[in-house]
């Protein structure tokens, strides 16, 4: 567990696990896995993506939750270079309550304080849907630059939707605590939700 | 196989596969593959094939090799990545020989794989990613018609220094063609 502000980045597993089964059919997982297609993810579906960022050497899924314990969603970094040392970044907030709420936000920010001051990345890279105000909002207050769009990129609902592509250096990330100081993040005091039923076990 | 004007584009066969060790360790690589030089040996490129052959990533390439109009083989030119139900394909090109470089070859077989992207494969957008040292490359999408979308600031090292990523795009919409565009250009075959 790396401890945060307002969340904590934990190992995707148990109740995460559980509740990905959801989250992989919902909105807010499409809107971050930009070139899904929008297919139905069953639990075998859910499993093997659990297994395959497991074994993934060039990124990793995490968990992040309030301090309390409830699961808000997951973190990625994929895609890192081997001799550039930078990486893609995603987040998403499987718990639609917690969307737009300093809890995601300080998901991102456990994020990149994770690849730049644990993994020493060089550059990290974010990328969002046009009319994705959440996610951009968030990569702007989080210092990255708008770098540029991606036009007419992804079809979205009958339509060909632009992707605003972002980049951060790590010499323009001054410090997860000192973001934490500047930005005052604000817990919304959302009510855990109720732990999943477990699945059953087969012996 | 498409037929072009100084190049055809054919099947990325043996005539290809068995120059891909020198050409792996030519200059080229260092174009193609953003500031990399590769020193690889024979076996690795081997294994390297063998892995192509026996993937079934279902990433959705199209791989053609690029040759002169009487058989020599150049290098490559293809669809790296397809996303149907974006209709967009990514593309990626190398031609090997410098000697060939500025020539107009890679004009001619970037016309026809745009052109087999759109009027084939029904696409609607064609992309593709370089680094800014790439002037060759720069100058090309300019003279084509792309649009630089992203500037993606030190996203590339090469000999010895940070350099942009840049992603150009051109939607089929601002596609006027083959034929039109290989008569602003003046493309010509070449006299037997
Ligand atoms: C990129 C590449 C495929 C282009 O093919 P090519 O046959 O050299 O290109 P062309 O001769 O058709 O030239 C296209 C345009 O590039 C520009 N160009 C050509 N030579 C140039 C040079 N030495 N400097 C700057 N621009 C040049 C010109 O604008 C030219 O248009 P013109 O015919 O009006 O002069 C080829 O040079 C190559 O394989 N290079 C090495 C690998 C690489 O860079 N791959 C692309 C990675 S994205």
């Amino acid at each position: 567990m790396i401890e945060g502000h307002l969340v904590d980045l934990v190992p995707f597993e148990d109740d995460f696990a559980i509740h990905l089964a959801a989250w992989m059919n919902e909105e807010a997982w499409f809107r971050t896995m930009i070139y899904d297609r929008r297919e139905p993810h069953t639990e075998n579906d859910v499993k093997k993506y659990i297994e395959k960022m497991e074994k993934n050497k060039r990124g990793a899924l995490f968990g992040y939750q309030t301090k309390n314990g409830d699961p808000i969603g997951g973190v990625i970094y994929d895609y890192q270079g081997d001799r550039v040392w930078k990486a893609d970044v995603m987040s998403f907030a499987g718990d639609t309550r917690y969307e737009g709420t300093d809890e995601q936000f300080d998901g991102l920010l456990m994020l990149i304080r994770y690849c730049f001051e644990t993994r020493n990345l060089y550059r990290l890279e974010g990328a969002a849907l046009a009319f994705d105000t959440v996610k951009i909002e968030q990569f702007q207050r989080a210092g990255f630059t708008h770098e540029g769009t991606l036009r007419q990129h992804i079809r979205w609902g009958g339509d060909y939707v632009a992707v605003e592509m972002f980049g951060l250096l790590h010499r323009e990330w001054p410090g997860y605590d000192s973001m934490i100081e500047a930005l005052g993040l604000q817990s919304s005091a959302i009510e855990p939700k109720p732990k999943p039923e477990k699945l059953e076990k087969k012996d | 196989m498409l037929k072009g004007l100084l190049v055809d584009l054919v099947p990325y066969g043996k005539a290809f596969l068995e120059n891909d060790h020198e050409w792996e360790n030519g200059i080229a690589r260092f174009w193609s593959n953003l500031g990399e030089c590769p020193i690889v040996s024979r076996a690795q490129v081997e294994a390297r094939h063998q892995e192509w052959f026996e993937s079934n990533e279902s990433y959705l390439g199209v791989p053609f090799g690029v040759q002169t109009k009487d058989g020599i083989p150049l290098g490559y030119f293809g669809i790296n990545w397809m996303v149907p139900h974006c209709r967009s394909v990514m593309v990626g090109a190398v031609i090997n020989d410098p000697d060939y470089w500025g020539g107009g070859y890679g004009t001619d077989a970037l016309l026809l794989l745009m052109d087999y992207a759109f009027d084939w494969l029904d696409m609607r957008k064609v992309w593709l990613g370089t680094m800014s040292l790439n002037e060759r490359v720069m100058r090309q999408m300019e003279k084509v018609g792309f649009t630089l979308e992203v500037r993606q600031r030190e996203a590339v090292y090469a000999a010895g220094e940070w350099h942009d990523s840049l992603l150009y795009g051109l939607l089929r919409d601002e596609w006027p063609g083959r034929a039109a565009l290989i008569e602003r250009f003046g493309l010509q075959a070449r006299p037997e």
